[in-house]
């Protein structure tokens, strides 16, 4: 108990299990099937600030995953052989959709907030497979090499997985400090009473607003890894129907903590990887984890280790 | 005109047809202790909503400081000075008592306006910690800066309440019903609080318990039916045939 509340106050602590533990999960298992675990924890930790930190459940956060993996491929495909320019682009391709979408989807809450990000998403599910399909590749999306950039090379894989471990850490090293900071006590307290935040002398709208774009780029980032790792973008990157697998992770670990997410990314991740090995219909078992975890560990694998 | 500090010309506002509020002319000075009476439903709690900018008004206009404010957003106006409590005690229940003063005192404190000290700096700085336990000391629950405001009594919450709503630096304090649901004790402890206030800045309180109210304040107006029946010093406003009718005859009688 002591040592998890060390653990808990200690961001370097934090940062430094989270290395070690993908380190030897990594070189235990497959360091290929590892790196993807990475990028969706860091999928995971985006969504967590918005609906962890803020409160605000989305069901089409896919879409945000989708424009960093296609901002990257297209960039690549058409402007750049650079991969850390590709990067880029996909990155301020996610923050760009989460600042033009951003300002109509913040006024909302609850049911609304979820549905109208799930329309936006298939909105772009559908702008990517038809009417855009001769720049994204339609169906068949688009293959790329990337080779590498100086000394690095992204086709090899060990390479990949540390630049990979690299994004979770800052990732997770910038959640830790916005959410120890007045910044993260604020995004609490709307959370709980957005009016009573009001009331205080803050404007919800920007705050509420700064979060969400924040969200939709650590979610780029993720896509923009994707994109690297597979060498390839396609229309399953931008799946609304894949929306749903970022949420049970959030569930799973635990909202609200940085472990918490990194947990339910890994454990999700090992479940839909590992589990179709010896179940067939291994999503009817998603389906009753997440009612176990609905009715009987409401905060999830972390919450519960801490309340333990 | 000169030391009004918050005046509503001829507010009204209708809710699907029903008008909770019609055509309310009122003005707090400075430095007084001013409060509003009336039996449920007279529209008291609207009225104060539309001060703070909680709703706007279909009708009317509102000044503060000879600046109209009628359709200024709520945080705009507590920047300026108009601070209120709610009916309902409203803290953060998951926090504790001390990150619930944090949160109003980082608003003020200088040193938060900087972008990278607001979203990267930790929130716990020894001089902001001081700080609120300080405030917090104020009214005597320091001791409990680290507990889960929902562990606090009722009593307790509605004096954090009121300590975050001083910490805003008000100009204009309103104060919704605050001894509502708080034991003799606990009311007692608020009335010396408020007293202990008045004179610093405008104090405006709504109330149900119009005995408590009477010693508290200056002036009385009393809200029916979202008009506004009757004002003066309380001891007038009590002796009212009007108010006597429309509130305490109907209290009496039932």
């Amino acid at each position: 108990m002591r040592m998890i509340k060390r653990l808990e106050r200690s961001p370097t602590l934090i940062l430094a299990v989270i290395t070690a533990g993908f380190i030897i999960f990594g070189y235990s298992t497959s360091i290929l099937k590892i790196t993807d675990f990475i990028i969706f924890c860091i999928y995971v930790l985006g969504y967590d600030l918005l609906y962890g930190h803020m409160g605000r459940l989305s069901f089409g956060h896919m879409l945000y995953l989708g424009a960093g993996a296609y901002g990257t491929a297209l960039c690549a495909k058409y402007l750049s052989s650079n991969v850390f320019l590709a990067i880029l682009c996909g990155i301020l391709f996610g923050a760009a959709i989460g600042g033009i979408l951003g300002p109509i989807l913040i006024r909302t809450k609850g049911a609304c907030f979820a549905l109208l990000n799930l329309a936006f998403n298939q909105v772009g599910h559908f702008l990517v497979l038809v009417p855009l399909a001769k720049i994204t590749g339609g169906e068949d999306g688009i293959s790329l090499h990337f080779t590498g950039y100086r000394f690095l090379d992204f086709s090899n894989i060990h390479q990949l997985f540390f630049l990979s471990l690299i994004s979770l850490i800052l990732v997770a090293f910038l959640i830790i400090k916005f959410t120890h900071s007045p910044y993260g006590i604020l995004l609490k307290g709307i959370k709980e009473n957005e009016t009573r935040v009001n009331f205080l002398g803050y404007n919800t709208y920007r705050y509420k607003l700064i979060t969400f774009v924040l969200s939709t780029t650590i979610a780029a980032f993720a896509g923009a890894l994707t994109t690297l790792n597979y060498n390839y973008a396609n229309p399953s990157f931008i799946d609304p129907h894949r929306s749903v697998e970022v949420i049970f992770a959030t569930l799973m670990g635990g909202a609200g903590s940085v472990l918490g997410a990194v947990i339910g990314g890994a454990a999700f991740m090992t479940i839909s990887n590992y589990l179709p090995r010896y179940i067939l219909r291994w999503e009817m078992f998603l389906g009753l984890a997440l009612l176990i975890i609905a009715f009987k560990f409401r905060k999830g694998i972390w919450g519960y280790i801490r309340e333990i | 005109m000169a030391d009004t500090i918050l005046l509503a010309k001829g507010v009204t506002k209708r809710f699907d047809g029903l008008t909770a509020v019609h055509n309310v002319t009122y003005e707090v000075k400075a430095g007084e202790t001013a409060g509003i009476i009336g039996p449920n439903g007279a529209g008291k709690s609207t009225f104060f909503n539309l001060l703070t900018g909680f709703f706007i008004p279909d009708e009317g206009q509102i000044f503060y400081l000879g600046e109209e404010i009628t359709r200024t957003p709520s945080y705009e106006r507590v920047n300026r000075g108009i601070v209120r409590t709610f009916q309902l005690v409203s803290v953060f229940d998951t926090m504790t008592v001390l990150e619930n003063m944090m949160l109003s005192r980082i608003r003020q404190g200088r040193d938060y306006r900087s972008k990278r000290r607001f979203f990267f700096k930790s929130v716990y700085h020894p001089d902001l910690v001081d700080e609120c336990l300080q405030a917090l000391d104020t009214l005597g629950i320091a001791d409990k800066a680290d507990i889960k405001t929902s562990d606090l009594s009722y009593g307790e919450k509605r004096e954090l309440e009121i300590v975050i709503a001083l910490s805003l630096n008000p100009k204009v304090l309103l104060l919704d019903e605050p001894f509502a649901g708080l034991s003799p004790i606990e009311i007692g402890h608020i009335s010396r609080v408020v007293q202990q206030l008045s004179g610093k800045f405008a104090i405006l309180i709504v109330e149900h318990k119009i005995s408590k109210l009477v010693e508290l304040v200056e002036r009385l107006c009393v809200l029916n039916e979202g008009t506004l029946v009757c004002s003066g010093t309380p001891g007038k406003v009590i002796c009212d045939p009007q108010v006597r009718e429309c509130y305490w005859g109907k209290e009496e009688t039932a």
